[in-house]
């Protein structure tokens, strides 16, 4: 029994530190702060380290790093982190009034990118303007026509109610492209590989079906078109 | 006991990894503040000071003192053509010098404490010989110094760790420590005794006022950490890093002084046998000699020499 606790007293002494002096942070550190700390961490002892090669069995090595990755884990998971400060604050290491301030800061991230908030109004506008295709008997017409020209798209795209801009900032076609499109000026437009998948997102966009033939057939008037203009 | 002269032993397991040059350029600037400084050839058996400081024909040498043509170790000191820098060289050392007795070890070191100068550098050789490890501990700013190279980080770890074993061996007569052996065999199993966190540990519980003792040693040594020969591509880091890990697994404070940068000049200035802070003063390697000998060197602070005098 002795001799059990004696194993722990050292070989433990890693294992006793507790998270916060194991990753070597303040008991106040940000979650910006825990990762950074945590990374630095990862880079000393990882298996291939020059800092500390030689220094750590095979085994010992293992655990530290089951230790640093578990501290980790803990203390950037904002729940566990108070369950663990509430269980040092009960053992007497941390002082009870060192508690973090409620609202943890945060970085200040670069990209605005908040998708639950744009992903539903885009549903929304989908099935509006599929209402509004059903209702409208030009729009159906135009998608019948043999030879599809970019005033017909020009057409479409207005009865919908849809500017340009919109399209652009969807797709993230260029805006001088999109309306050359409907121009139909050939000596404008990229090459046709890459016109025919504009075409096919712009009516996808509109929500006009069948996207895949209606491209085709614009594209066949336009060659036709610019041959005409050749000859 | 009275003050002494600052001694700082330079130590670092791996050959070649600049413990020489380190002591020459470090004592050039000491010398060059205009403190007498002396150097100390100690690399028994591998003495080379001597040709960085340009004195290849050195009259007197360390080995004179052992085999008592010179009683006294301070006349074994030789001027260097540089203004107050001293040296006691290796040049001539019997070639049965570095299995160095005991006694004569004891005897070395005793004189060393006495010796007057305003600084005092020892150059140790490579390996943990018990003749590097007990002149390392002769003071308490003993120096490391280690290349960014696993090898060379792996003898300087076993340096760190063979020093603090000799450090608790000291303390001990044969019987008591092998009892300690084998009481550490039998708490931490096998290879305990190589680990002296362990052995540290036995003590604490045999003997506490021993441990109390080697405990306070151990907060007094200042000792420090040199990267050397560190490449532009390297981690500028690593060696704050070193001296976190062995702070954290071994409890031993190690101060890490600073990186000298890699430098093929100091190559050519060894093979012309000229100074290289001289030669080539405007070199980065130059100035990360200058900013360590600031923090080495001109540091003042309280000096002991334990044990010996």
């Amino acid at each position: 029994m002795a001799d059990m606790e004696g194993k722990r007293a050292v070989q433990g002494k890693f294992a006793d530190l507790n998270y916060y002096e194991m990753l070597d942070i303040r008991p106040d550190a940000v979650p910006f702060e825990i990762r950074h700390a945590y990374q630095n961490a990862i880079q000393m002892y990882e298996p291939g380290s020059l800092v500390s090669y030689s220094f750590f069995s095979e085994h010992e090595r293992k655990e530290i790093l089951a230790h640093i990755e578990k501290a980790y884990l803990t203390l950037v998971n904002g729940k566990e982190r108070q369950g663990y400060d509430a269980e040092l604050v009960r053992r007497g290491v941390l002082k009870g009034d060192v508690c973090r301030e409620k609202a943890d800061k945060k970085p200040v991230s670069i990209f605005s990118i908040s998708r639950s908030s744009v992903l539903q109004p885009v549903c929304q506008k989908k099935a509006e303007l599929k209402a509004r295709i059903a209702q409208c008997p030009r729009i159906g017409a135009i998608a019948q026509k043999t030879d599809i020209c970019g005033a017909d798209l020009q057409e479409i795209r207005e009865a919908l109610g849809v500017t340009l801009e919109q399209i652009a900032d969807e797709t993230k076609i260029r805006l001088d492209y999109l309306r050359a499109i409907e121009a139909s000026e050939a000596s404008r437009l990229p090459a046709p590989v890459f016109l025919k998948g504009f075409v096919k997102a712009y009516l996808k966009h509109l929500c006009v079906d069948p996207g895949e033939e209606i491209s085709t057939r614009y594209m066949a008037a336009l060659s036709v078109q610019s041959e005409g203009k050749a000859s | 006991m009275e003050l002494m002269a600052y001694v700082w032993p330079i130590g670092g397991g791996k050959g070649g990894s600049g413990k020489s040059f380190l002591t020459s350029s470090l004592g050039r600037l000491s010398a060059g503040l205009g403190k007498k400084t002396l150097l100390i050839d100690l690399d028994l058996g591998a003495a080379n000071l001597h040709t960085l400081v340009d004195l290849p024909y050195p009259t007197k040498c360390f080995s004179d003192f052992i085999r008592k043509k010179i009683p006294r170790l301070e006349d074994t000191v030789v001027e260097t053509p540089v203004e107050n820098l001293y040296l006691i060289s290796g040049a001539h050392d019997n070639l049965d010098i570095a299995n160095l007795p005991y006694e004569q070890k004891i005897k070395t070191l005793k004189a060393i404490a006495r010796l007057d100068y305003d600084h005092i550098l020892l150059d140790l050789g490579a390996g943990t010989s018990f003749n590097t490890l007990d002149f390392f501990l002769i003071s308490h700013n003993g120096i490391f110094v280690t290349t960014p190279e696993p090898t060379s980080i792996e003898n300087v770890y076993r340096l760190i760790r063979s020093i603090y074993f000799r450090r608790i061996r000291h303390c001990f007569n044969v019987t008591d420590f092998k009892a300690l052996e084998e009481a550490a065999d039998e708490l931490y199993g096998r290879g305990a005794v190589n680990r002296p966190e362990c052995m540290m540990e036995v003590v604490r519980l045999k003997y506490p006022e021993t441990h109390a003792q080697i405990q306070d040693d151990f907060n007094g040594f200042r000792f420090k950490l040199v990267l050397n020969q560190l490449r532009r591509h390297d981690n500028a880091g690593l060696g704050q890093q070193i001296c976190r890990i062995i702070e954290k697994h071994l409890g031993l404070r190690i101060e890490f002084a600073g990186n000298v940068a890699y430098d093929d000049h100091v190559h050519d200035a060894i093979c012309a046998r000229v100074s290289f802070l001289e030669r080539y003063p405007y070199t980065r390697t130059a100035g990360d000699l200058r900013e360590l000998s600031k923090s080495v060197v001109q540091t003042a602070g309280e000096q002991m020499l334990i044990n010996y005098s």
